[in-house]
């Protein structure tokens, strides 16, 4: 799994790992935008870094429901790697497809991932992620899945 | 930053690339909302093919593969029989057709799913090609290595026995 330093387009292995008590004091409003302590007994949460680093570049809060499916409940990449003048791209969809890998990880049959979008940026999500629109939610499953966990995760 | 800084700030898909916002829905909207999903997702169900069934299979198994190699515990279960009797199971091969279909002997291919014959990293690309690269040789080269790894690791018998052809070994603190 790699990111993508966008002033020299150099991959960057990374790491998905679940957050760790210690890493809450790290995870502040103005860096990573929400109150992240708050789902911390709602939901797992992980954080993404550098392979040779501790700085976390991204978090994700996922719930698993009983009907094989995650749902991711909050994403957020660091302040400094949102818009045009991002330092590295792919952030989000490399913690979209960790999500992705644990619903198959998780479920047997038919695992799936969803997401409740803001109705504004609900034709973003399909186009950058091929999700598909199930009315309120968003999600994925079987090929269209697969085809996101296999672009961000190879 | 707040989120309606954020939605000022930046394109929709910037947003999209950065963030997944929470949505609170009310208890009504939550249901409908599970209800659609539900009903998506069986009709999508219904119109899986057998081929997409079985490639989201293999990823399955791929997945449990790596996970197992990339673990750091030992699962004497897990051995390489083991994981290539699941291929055959989901891919719906007899011992006798899969070994056609990777050409080497039935008698060759049972050995090695008992864990009574070592395969060579032919087979492992043989099994590689079988499974269209979804589970690559390297996988299986992987499981092997771990179950040698603990092996080596572990066997006294082949210490004791070498140990007469050492000699003045370093004395350390």
């Amino acid at each position: 799994m790699h990111i993508i330093l966008k002033e020299n387009n150099e991959r960057h292995v990374v790491l998905v790992s679940p957050i760790e008590d210690v890493d809450f004091k790290k995870l502040t409003v103005k860096r990573y935008f929400f109150n992240w302590k708050k789902l911390k007994d709602e939901s797992s949460i992980f954080k993404l870094t550098l392979a040779n680093s501790k700085d976390i570049l991204g978090l994700i809060a996922l719930v698993a429901h009983p009907e094989e499916r995650i749902e991711i409940k909050l994403l957020a990449v660091s302040a400094e790697n949102v818009g045009k003048n991002k330092q590295f791209d792919r952030i989000a969809g490399c913690l979209i497809a960790f999500a992705g890998r644990e619903a198959i990880r998780k479920f047997q049959n038919y695992p799936a991932l969803s997401l409740i979008p803001k109705t504004e940026l609900k034709q973003s999500y399909i186009r950058k992620y091929g999700m598909i629109d199930a009315g309120w939610q968003l999600y994925l499953e079987d090929a269209p899945l697969l085809r996101l966990v296999k672009e961000y995760l190879s | 930053m707040s989120k309606k800084k954020v939605i000022e700030q930046y394109t929709r898909d910037e947003i999209a690339e950065a963030f997944v916002f929470p949505v609170k829905l009310s208890p009504k909207q939550q249901l409908e909302a599970n209800i659609q999903l539900n009903n998506h997702r069986a009709n999508r169900r219904a119109a899986m093919t057998g081929p997409e069934q079985l490639n989201l299979k293999l990823i399955q198994l791929k997945f449990r593969l790596e996970d197992y190699i990339d673990g750091e515990n030992y699962n004497p279960q897990y051995t390489f029989g083991y994981f290539l009797e699941l291929y055959l199971q989901l891919t719906d091969r007899k011992k006798k057709e899969f070994a056609a279909d990777i050409q080497i002997h039935e008698t060759q291919l049972s050995q090695i799913l008992k864990n009574r014959r070592e395969p060579n990293e032919s087979l492992m690309i043989r099994l590689e090609l079988h499974s269209n690269n979804t589970i690559p040789a390297i996988d299986w080269f992987k499981l092997l290595e771990k179950e040698k790894g603990h092996q080596l690791k572990t066997d006294k018998t082949l210490r004791d026995k070498e140990s007469q052809y050492v000699k003045h070994s370093l004395q350390l603190v």
